[in-house]
């Protein structure tokens, strides 16, 4: 076996399968989308090179800004807002002690349905005159309240939002979750010993223990929070008023409304630059709080 | 040991090159026909080949309002598969604005397309012809004795070349529920202030006067009413000129357009929840006797008498009223949507084609488009059009009663500037735009536009 390790043909015929997988469905898309993004091409005729144009053009693209500070917006949503609320429901279904399954699944139910169903059921909620919430907000007298949910700039982003966070808390709160119960029974007994207990438990033993997965949780978050595209499109188009658009849909309408396949990849590479160095800000920020070892 | 599994490792790589070789030659020699290296055995077993072949068709009748012009292009398919030994049919229904944005135009960019497919006319079919994806038909079309068949076909017609037939052809204008004009006692409107009085009418009584789902990606919605608006008031030849330069958005009739839509908007003639709606939704609006009126294209009227239809009898349509202005008594209309055929066929295959233009562009057919799929024909000579609805033979009244008809404007300036007019006609719904302000942003849309083709 040992011989195996040192011999290179060996290695050399393992890797190629894996590699020749990465070059065709990772590097070829890519470096096909960089190509693209230097030429200005309608998608059908030949492209023609014109530099760095298009992203020129990005940087002084209002719209683009728009879109970009609203991922930004989804960021800070998914890292203040989500994740907080994924760490709190986590703990207290980890404390349940009966029909823990049952919770598992309610709670994880919404991350099976495909991104397509779930925003057409929230839009059926946020319907103006059928819709589930504004029939509700009038039946508990609070028609004040009441909007057209997708139509109306000051709220549909945060209709989006929660359309999101709904789909895929669950999904986090089982990763959490599982990273709860992998804690040693010894440490949190002994922890409780020493008189914690309640929130008092969880703040200063749990979530110090479960940081790793915490930090996994938000890297996938972000980087979902910034490619986020699914929902927007059905739901709003990136309307009213461009107030839901972001980046990914911003290309998507760049491509397909507009035909300026250029532009689009250009887009597309500045997104995964700024993904790219988000993750890398995440990882880094993930290395430098203390390991946890039991 | 080392030595042999590198020999195994060879022998598959060398036997994977193989099958792949032999399924790109199989794959390539029938579409390449003349190429000489065919032998006369594989010639010969072309021919075999041949007897059974299979077409994908790709349409967009998907929705519940289309199942008659479904069942009608059915019974085409069955008719062509009898009439051409071997052939067989695949039918593949995908979402309007699917295939047209996404669908159709990734398969142009690699050369994919259908041999038969729903096309558009106007710059899709102009960008497809130029590269080179799409069949000219002229040939065809005098074989099978349709060359002069059609009302028109500019919208296809490429440097004197056809690429498309148009299936049906649509008109714009006013649908109205005539039990809620006759309770609330209004006539028909003839002319803008008619109109402004009968929707005050309405709103006093609190019926929401006009239907409209323009939310999200379906601003066009609005822009039907924008379009025949700023035509009524400044002509034709406003639209024209945009793209050329001739005429401008910060011309008076079409901010006199945006600030009578602001207006409308305002005093809430148009459904307060216009931008929470998409297009079905709206039309729904009326069609559930919710809404008074309903500014759509003669395709809707499947919906309007459809199964889900409280006004099924008594819908009527009329015309966009007269303004005083240059453009009255022409309405938005044309031949723009039918099949286009990939360029890319076997010789089976455009013979398949042939049969299929040949069963489905007929009178037959085309009264059958009128009287049973409630839509405008787009070959003359229909004739004896009894079992007709009442509503379809109205609009074609109002049809035959217009000075003309003008295109969709989104035919004659770039897709920026229909994308830029769709954004600023909800901000201007939603109150968020000034009327000259929006004329303003469109001019300069424009002008960039412009620029950037010439």
């Amino acid at each position: 076996m040992i011989k195996i390790y040192r011999n290179f043909t060996a290695y050399f015929i393992f890797v190629i399968p894996a590699l020749l997988l990465y070059i065709t469905f990772y590097l070829t898309p890519l470096f096909n989308s960089l190509h693209y993004s230097v030429t200005s091409w309608n998608g059908i005729n030949e492209p023609v090179f014109n530099g760095f144009d298009n992203f020129a053009k990005a940087l002084t693209d209002e719209k683009f800004w728009v879109a970009f500070k609203n991922n930004l917006y989804f960021v800070a949503f998914s890292v203040f807002v989500q994740i907080p609320l994924i760490i709190v429901i986590s703990i207290m279904v980890s404390s349940v002690k009966r029909f823990l399954g049952f919770y598992k699944l309610t709670v994880f139910l919404p991350s099976i349905l495909s991104t397509a169903s779930v925003a057409i059921i929230w839009k059926f909620i946020f319907a103006p005159e059928a819709g589930l919430l504004n029939q509700l907000l009038k039946g508990i007298g609070l028609e004040s309240w009441t909007h057209i949910w997708l139509g109306d700039k000051s709220v549909a982003f945060l209709a989006v939002l929660v359309t999101n966070a709904w789909q895929w808390t669950g999904f986090y709160i089982v990763l959490v979750l599982a990273g709860i119960f992998a804690i040693p029974k010894e440490i949190m007994e002994a922890g409780e010993i020493d008189g914690a207990v309640g929130w008092r438990k969880a703040w200063s033993l749990t979530i110090p223990l479960i940081r790793p997965v915490i930090g996994v949780t938000l890297l996938l978050s972000v980087t979902g929070a910034m490619k986020a595209l699914d929902t927007v499109l059905i739901m709003t188009k990136g309307g009213p008023f461009g107030s839901t658009e972001l980046m990914a849909t911003y290309m998507y309408k760049q491509a397909y409304s507009l035909s300026d396949f250029g532009y689009a990849n250009a887009i597309s590479i500045v997104i995964t630059i700024f993904t790219a160095l988000l993750s890398l800000f995440l990882t880094f920020f993930n290395n430098k709080s203390k390991e946890v070892s039991y | 040991m080392k030595k042999q599994a590198l020999l195994a490792t060879v022998a598959l790589v060398a036997l994977a090159g193989c099958t792949g070789k032999n399924a790109e030659s199989t794959a390539s020699s029938p579409s390449n026909p003349s190429s000489p290296a065919v032998s006369p055995k594989n010639e010969a077993e072309k021919v075999a080949k041949a007897e059974s072949f299979t077409m994908v068709l790709r349409h967009i009748n998907i929705r519940e309002t289309a199942k008659p012009t479904l069942k009608l292009l059915e019974e085409v398919v069955k008719k062509t598969e009898q009439d051409v030994p071997g052939l067989k049919f695949t039918l593949d229904g995908v979402e309007d604005t699917v295939n047209r944005n996404v669908k159709l135009k990734a398969e142009m960019a690699s050369g994919s397309q259908p041999p038969i497919f729903n096309l558009f006319g106007g710059a899709d079919t102009q960008n497809y012809a130029k590269a080179g994806r799409l069949l000219a038909l002229n040939d065809i079309m005098a074989e099978v004795g349709i060359k002069d068949s059609f009302f028109d076909l500019r919208e296809f017609t490429v440097d004197g070349k056809i690429y498309g037939l148009p299936e049906t052809g649509y008109i714009e204008g006013f649908f109205y529920n005539k039990k809620l004009f006759e309770e609330t006692g209004i006539q028909v409107p003839k002319t803008w202030d008619d109109l402004m009085t009968a929707m005050e009418k309405l709103r006093a009584k609190g019926i929401t006067p006009l239907a409209m789902g323009a939310g999200a990606g379906d601003a066009w919605v609005a822009n039907m009413l924008v379009n025949s608006m700023f035509v009524a008031l400044g002509g034709p030849e406003l639209q024209d000129g945009f793209a050329k330069g001739t005429t401008k958005w910060t011309d008076p009739a079409v901010v006199e357009t945006f600030k009578r839509i602001d207006d409308m908007k305002k005093k809430k003639y148009i459904d307060p929840n216009v931008l929470g709606l998409g297009f079905a939704e709206g039309q729904a609006n009326f069609y559930t006797g919710k809404a008074a009126m309903l500014f759509d294209g003669s395709w809707a009227v499947n919906a309007i008498v459809g199964e889900k239809s409280t006004v099924k009898d008594s819908t009527g349509f009329f015309r966009f009223p007269d303004t005083g202005g240059k453009g009255d008594g022409y309405l938005n209309g044309g031949w723009s949507n039918g099949y286009g055929f990939s360029a890319a066929l076997k010789d089976n295959e455009k013979k398949a084609v042939k049969t299929f233009i040949k069963n489905f562009y007929s009178l037959d057919n085309q009264k059958r488009t009128l009287v049973e799929t409630n839509q405008i024909p787009a070959m003359k000579g229909v004739k004896d059009v009894q079992g007709a609805n009442e509503l379809i033979k109205s609009i074609g009244e109002q049809q035959g009663s217009a000075k003309g008809a003008y295109p969709a404007f989104d035919a004659l300036v770039q897709p920026n500037v229909k994308i830029t007019l769709e954004t600023t006609i909800q901000e201007l719904l939603g109150g968020q735009i000034k009327p000259e302000a929006a004329a303003e942003r469109m001019q300069k849309t424009q002008e960039s536009a412009n620029a950037a083709g010439k």
